[in-house]
């Protein structure tokens, strides 16, 4: 089978990595870290759910259909949602269905301009194009909706007295949080924009290490990792934005006090 | 003479503490200061929120110059009946930036303005310096932050100051200061009234006349 540029790997090649999981194995059996169970069924569960998606992605790719694409994006959405939220403990309400929300409009809005009005495919909706984007956009805007949502809950549950106070002096509800809203975004924020400083002088990201490793020249892989990078930064930014704008009412009751579970009685 | 607020069966249970809850009637007349007492944990912090609307109530009514407050929007009670907590609570910036925090909002904006003037005469009465105002608020004593959060609510005009325990970072002579300025405060003006905590017993000897609800905390029956 002829490979333009990219060295394939064989059954027998994968699994001469099992020895960097024998490594692995023996640093943790040395240190008595008690992680070997863990890392044998986190290496076989990573083997499985890899080759799966593979085939997966294989058969999708080739029905190239939206109406298979949509489903499975959604799906991912509401996994990364959920993902975004277990951790969330401070919170006066679930968050999952918000969650759900800004990590689906941050996800759609981005990845179509990306899709449709700067790479072009043809069709549009090519699923080799649309599902790794989408896929990108959805993981770093998992994480930065959760980084957003923790700040959120943790500013004001340590300033309950100033966000009491402003509402005293007749403060609406976004008025006495606003500075805790900006310090929410831009939490959620920090990583992507500190990953814009160093990539290419400190780290070759995922992607352009990839398309290299696949045969495509650095200088051409270098354009598709930029877009990729302001991509998750704009879908970072208003997948945190949507997450506060629609979280932080629900601090409040209706009469513009802090819900019982968020102030000192 | 209508009463410039009346309570009845203010009801509002304590978190945390199961089965407790606070139930009070009081009126409250114009140019007064109505003094809440009672053993701590009795619920009067409780009440004093409840009123200021940062509390829900389970029940009772409330009535500012005859109208029932659910008839007032959250901003417009709150503009009208201001709370200052036990612990002062001061934000970053500026003293001066702190007094003016107020007359931001848009609750505020268009309706009154800062008066430096009136700030500066109070200051004064309470024993602060004025080169006070350009301090780092932060850097403020206990004291100092509890006399600045009483001139912040006074500059604000409100109709009804909640003041819990106003004195409690207080010393002596400073407590006595805080305390006329109040009684000067609730006369001077048409229609103010006072409703404020105080375990000190010379907080209220230096005020002429003082009503006095006495609070306890009740369970559930």
């Amino acid at each position: 089978m002829a490979h333009s540029g990219y060295i394939p790997i064989s059954y027998w090649q994968l699994t001469l990595s099992v020895i960097l999981v024998l490594i692995t194995g023996l640093i943790s059996a040395l240190l008595g870290l008690g992680m070997i169970k863990s890392l044998l069924w986190g290496t076989l569960r990573a083997f499985i759910q890899l080759t799966l998606i593979g085939y997966i992605l294989t058969y999708i790719f080739k029905l190239n259909t939206l109406l298979v694409i949509i489903p499975l994006v959604l799906l991912q959405c509401y996994i990364a949602s959920r993902e975004a939220t277990r951790r969330i403990t401070k919170a006066p309400h679930n968050p999952a269905l918000a969650s759900f929300f800004s990590l689906t409009a941050s996800t759609f809005i981005v990845g179509i301009i990306v899709v449709v009005v700067i790479i072009g495919p043809h069709p549009w909706y090519q699923a080799q194009v649309l599902i790794p984007i989408f896929g990108m956009i959805m993981g770093n805007s998992m994480n930065a909706i959760a980084l957003s949502l923790d700040r959120l809950y943790s500013e004001v549950h340590a300033h309950v007295e100033q966000v009491e106070q402003m509402l005293a002096f007749g403060a609406s509800p976004w008025e006495s949080i606003v500075e805790y809203l900006r310090k929410a975004v831009s939490s959620g924020m920090l990583p992507t924009i500190n990953g814009l400083m160093i990539v290419g002088i400190v780290s070759l990201p995922g992607m352009m290490t990839g398309q290299i490793l696949a045969g495509m020249s650095p200088a051409l892989a270098v354009r598709y990792q930029f877009v990729v990078m302001v991509m998750i930064a704009a879908a970072t930014a208003i997948g945190c934005l949507i997450i506060v704008g629609l979280s932080y009412k629900h601090m409040f009751t209706s009469d513009g006090a802090l819900v019982d579970s968020m102030c000192k009685v | 003479m209508n009463a410039l607020l009346e309570f009845k069966n203010l009801r509002r249970y304590f978190e945390g503490e199961q089965g407790r809850y606070v139930m009070e009637s009081a009126v409250l007349e114009p140019g007064t200061i109505l003094v809440l007492k009672g053993p701590s944990g009795a619920g009067k912090s409780t009440l004093l929120k409840t009123l200021a609307r940062l509390l829900q109530p389970q029940g009772g009514q409330v009535f500012l110059q005859g109208r029932d407050w659910l008839d007032y929007s959250s901003s417009e009670w709150r503009s009208n009946v201001q709370y200052v907590p036990q612990k002062p609570v001061v934000f970053s910036g500026s003293l001066e930036d702190n007094l003016r925090l107020p007359f931001c909002l848009k609750a505020t904006q268009g309706k009154l303005s800062y008066e430096r003037e009136q700030a500066l005469h109070w200051l004064e009465r309470l024993a602060l310096p004025s080169s006070l105002l350009a301090q780092a608020a932060a850097t403020l004593s206990g004291g100092e932050a509890a006399r600045i959060a009483l001139i912040r609510v006074m500059l604000l005009k409100p109709q009804i100051l909640l003041l819990d325990e106003p004195t409690a970072y207080l010393d002596g002579e400073n407590r006595l200061r805080a305390m006329e300025l109040i009684n000067e405060w609730v006369k001077t003006g048409a229609g103010r009234g006072v409703i404020l905590i105080s375990h000190n017993e010379e907080d209220l000897e230096s005020l002429p006349e003082v009503a006095v609800l006495n609070i306890k905390a009740r369970g559930e029956e």
